[in-house]
């Protein structure tokens, strides 16, 4: 290798998508894979920030923590995290079938991963919308959409200005007043991390879907091959950590 | 050392034939060396703007009276000093332009592991800049570059979302320059460049790099709940709503206290090619110096609560906090010990670069063991927010950081450029700073001592003759700073040629031509000897052979 | 590269590198979905059937997340058959969040909350 020059290298031996800079296919496939990991890194020490604040604030307000959770939709996030580890699966298998060469199974599989994705941000969507919904006093979206139907008790589980935590007798307290803003702390808390941490988690969902899209465009067009499908991989590593993280928040927020 | 003429092919030069073609050519290169000359224009500029900044704030300080700039302006102008400096000059300083541009040469690799990445990173860099200099047009920050809680997130009226959003996006470019490097330095080393082969300056960055993927998302994440915090009206750091501002100093100085490393180690690293250079000497403790790197980036992390030492911060961690912040002085002495071992009986020659890399040592002797003064939380309570800590910092991110910056940059400007400066305004250059720094600062360890708080404006008179000698130093550090942009800029144009290897170094970016070609190397290099591999004899035969004004 | 790959599973088919079978796919797979309905379940009991004490409820819910997590990254992110760095960085990462997180609790505990119920008057 080193008795010729880089340009005959590579246009000799290799096709295009090896780039300037590495020697060897395995090479830039190494690369690329631990590359990614060092990226995943960074992204579970972002998450990492939030469960900080959220071990802290729970060990402080262990009460506020389990009558919060009980608010939560836990049916729903139920099925959120079946959806998000069968993502998982077809993403492996994905990886897999490229890995054989096997396009159609490969396409099948993306075209799986992206409407399970899709699935998973509307179901969130659904549950933050019913929180907003009993803020602006409907019971549930429909409702708030077409006006009918008021919510029993008046509560408000977006943190902010007019958060108001529903107390045991069904009387409701304002978020402002004085006298309850220290004991709704806790409670505004929790919300407040829920939304935080499930919230930077869709957004990663929706990169990610960005990313599964991408492949799926190079999958058409015949970019991968059994010895080119590192982006197939590494975006799999990515939609992979978007499910660890889901698997430590579905038991940090619902099942307290 | 022979050529008289610039090689006809190099990575400066191209053959775009309208103004807009090469305007592209760099604009949208993807060339470590192009992509490093960008963040050397754009750092500078940086620092210029921090420096201006420092320089309202030395002035004002002149006369015990706040009589130049109200407390609230004082409050921006040293925040603007502080988030300027930290977040766009000292952090990306010597890994995105020295590191840039050597560490592919260094390991006779064509380019970094992903090009690409590497543009970027430089594009999230000058979007991160603008953010901070739109939010000090529309006028500043006055929350100090820590962004401490309460005040940040519920008290201050200022542009705090603006500059949050321009380091969080600097905090991206720093992350993908240092995935960048782990990779490279992984994945594209030359063949026979085993890992103690390696240049320390590689170690060092690579040390630096798992701290910039470790460390950076935790401010980040930090930073955002301080937005989320300030936009929605929440609590999560305010003590009124429940939170805890103690979290906020937590997570910042998870990060924070490792970004002193972030600017420290790969100031180490050049040190370590320069003391060897100019000593004619192989590296004294190879291995220890590479692996003190590693043990500051690991002890590094476990040591950011000496910052909180007065903050209500428990005393037991307090006590921890302190002890590990003692051990990180053994790495750190570690280095010192065995560059002083490798200048002893070297053929040293007090060239531009070795003036700055010795007085590297000894500023960083200083700054380093009144770190240890301030890590003994008996003394620090003594000494907290005052200008002892003040004194404490410059030392070691002036003195150390950017003495190295320059010494590497004077170093490495013939491989850059192909031509070199003028040696005796470099020297004279050198000189100044180094009195000028000592000046602008000693006297603060005094202040610091006597009592004079730092970030405020009005102080007692009794403390002006220390507080005029500073900012007297100030004003010689500054035109420490000037000379060489001229110097520099003169030798573009009229610097004699440099040759391949004007220093008679060791190491692969010196096997190549000056400026180097697009990709680095025509033949791959194999590397078949270990670094500084200097003849045992080198240092006696040079001072044998040396006369006034022989090159070495 | 390929002699760091040596423990790697068995696969049916001649190529070069070592990967993981589908079957395994499937099967962690299963075993994901058996400790969803554990953890879940594990929940109901507690809030319906019988009280136990708050650390031992986070400690199953964490210990199956955990045991969930390892399976994705051995499995699914082929942590199992990768280089010996990239496992590195992967354990280095979960090291890292527990430096942070043991570290800043130390302070929390040993501060206690609110501040002024902590060990010292």
């Amino acid at each position: 290798m080193a008795t010729i020059t880089h340009e005959e290298a590579h246009a000799h031996t290799h096709g295009p998508e090896l780039q300037h800079q590495f020697e060897t296919p395995e090479q830039q496939k190494e690369a690329a894979t631990l590359g990614m990991w060092a990226f995943l890194v960074t992204e579970i020490m972002l998450f990492g920030g939030i469960f900080m604040a959220y071990i802290a604030y729970r060990w402080a307000f262990p009460e506020a923590w389990e009558e919060s959770a009980a608010l939560l939709n836990t049916p729903l996030a139920t099925v959120n995290t079946v959806v998000l580890l069968v993502s998982s699966l077809t993403v492996a298998l994905a990886v897999n079938a490229a890995e054989e060469g096997r396009k159609r199974r490969l396409i099948t599989m993306l075209v799986l991963t992206i409407v399970l994705g899709v699935t998973f941000l509307v179901i969130k969507g659904y549950e933050y919308s019913e929180k907003f919904a009993h803020c602006a006093g409907a019971k549930d979206p429909i409702s708030w959409i077409t006006g009918s139907d008021l919510h029993e008790s008046h509560e408000c589980l977006v943190p902010g200005r007019g958060f108001m935590f529903p107390d045991e007798h069904g009387s409701t307290s304002g978020g402002h007043g004085a006298a309850k803003t220290a004991t709704q702390s806790g409670h505004q808390l929790f919300f407040l991390l829920y939304f935080s941490a499930t919230g930077l988690h869709a957004i990663h969902m929706i990169i990610g879907l960005g990313v599964m899209t991408t492949i799926l465009v190079m999958a058409l067009r015949d970019r991968f091959s059994p010895t080119y499908f590192t982006p197939v991989e590494i975006g799999g590593l990515y939609w992979h950590l978007i499910d660890i993280i889901w698997v430590f928040l579905f038991p940090l927020f619902y099942l307290v | 050392m022979s050529t008289l003429s610039l090689p006809q092919s190099s990575y400066i030069r191209d053959n775009s034939r309208t103004f807009t073609d090469w305007l592209k050519s760099w604009l949208l290169t993807v060339d470590h060396k192009r992509i490093a000359i960008l963040y050397l224009l754009s750092i500078n500029f940086f620092f210029l703007l921090g420096g201006l900044a420092a320089t309202l704030v030395r002035v004002e300080l002149i006369t015990p009276q706040g009589d130049l700039m109200s407390s609230d302006v004082y409050n921006r102008a040293f925040t603007l000093h502080g988030v300027i400096m930290v977040f766009f000059f000292l952090i990306p300083s010597i890994p995105a332009v020295l590191g840039n541009f050597l560490v592919p040469l260094m390991l006779g690799a064509r380019d970094l592991a992903f090009p690409r990445l590497n543009l970027l990173s430089w594009y999230l860099y000058m979007i991160g800049g603008l953010f901070a200099l739109i939010a000090a047009v529309f006028g500043g920050v006055d929350t100090g570059w820590t962004f401490y809680t309460p005040f940040s997130s519920t008290y201050s009226n200022s542009n705090v979302v603006m500059t949050i959003t321009g380091a969080f996006i600097m905090g991206f470019s720093s992350i993908l320059t240092g995935l960048n490097f782990i990779v490279t330095i992984h994945k594209m080393r030359a063949p026979g460049l085993t890992w103690f082969r390696l240049p320390l300056f590689i170690w060092a960055n690579y040390a630096t790099s798992i701290i910039q993927i470790l460390a950076t998302p935790v401010l980040g994440i930090a930073l955002l709940l301080v937005v989320v915090e300030r936009l929605w009206g929440v609590g999560i750091y305010d003590p009124a709503l429940g939170g805890d501002p103690l979290l906020f100093q937590h997570l910042f100085w998870f990060y924070s206290h490792p970004a002193v490393y972030i600017m420290i180690l790969p100031a180490m690293g050049v040190i370590s090619e320069l003391i060897s250079t100019f000593s004619r000497k192989r590296i004294f403790g190879y291995e220890f110096i590479a692996f003190s790197s590693i043990a500051i980036a690991i002890l590094g992390f476990l040591v950011w609560g000496h910052h909180m030492f007065v903050s209500s911060q428990s005393v037991y961690a307090g006590l921890v906090f302190s002890f590990i912040t003692m051990l990180v002085a053994i790495p750190s002495a570690i280095k010192v010990f065995n560059w002083t071992a490798t200048l002893y009986k070297g053929s040293i020659s007090y060239r531009t670069p070795m003036l700055y890399a010795l007085g590297f040592i000894g500023l960083f002797v200083i700054g380093g063991l009144t770190g240890i003064f301030l890590g003994v939380t008996a003394v620090d309570l003594h000494v907290t927010d005052t200008y002892f800590v003040v004194a404490h910092f410059h030392y070691v991110m002036v003195g150390g950081t950017i003495m190295a910056y320059l010494g590497g940059i004077h170093f490495w400007w013939p491989k850059m450029t192909g031509r070199m400066y003028n040696e005796t305004w470099g020297s004279i250059a050198a000189l100044i700073i180094f009195v000028g720094f000592n000046m602008t600062f000693f006297p603060q360890f005094i202040l610091g001592y006597l009592g004079m708080p730092r970030r405020y404006h009005v102080y007692p008179p009794e403390f002006q003759i220390l507080h005029v000698m500073s900012t007297a130093g100030a004003s010689i550090l500054a035109i420490g700073f000037i000379v060489p942009l001229i110097y520099l800029g003169i030798s573009l144009r009229k610097g004699a040629i440099a040759g391949d290897n004007p220093w008679g170094a060791t190491g692969l970016e010196w096997k190549t031509s000056s400026p180097p070609p697009t990709f680095n190397f025509d033949k791959t290099p194999i590397v078949t000897e270990e670094a500084y591999a200097y003849p045992p004899e080198a240092a006696e035969r040079d001072a044998a052979a040396w006369r006034p004004g022989s090159p070495l | 590269m390929a002699e760091q790959h040596a423990h790697a599973h068995a696969h049916h088919h001649g190529e070069k590198h070592t990967h993981i079978s589908r079957g395994t796919y499937y099967r962690v797979f299963a075993a994901l979905m058996v400790l969803m309905v554990l953890t879940v379940a594990a929940w109901w009991v507690e809030k319906n059937l019988l009280e136990i004490p708050g650390w031992l409820a986070v400690t199953i819910a964490m210990s199956i997340a955990i045991a969930k997590t390892v399976l994705i990254v051995l499995y699914f992110m082929h942590v199992k058959i990768s280089s010996r760095m990239t496992q590195v960085y992967a354990a280095g990462a979960f090291v890292w969040l527990i430096i942070l997180f043991v570290i800043t609790m130390g302070d929390y505990v040993a501060r206690g909350w609110p501040p002024q119920a902590g060990p010292l008057p």
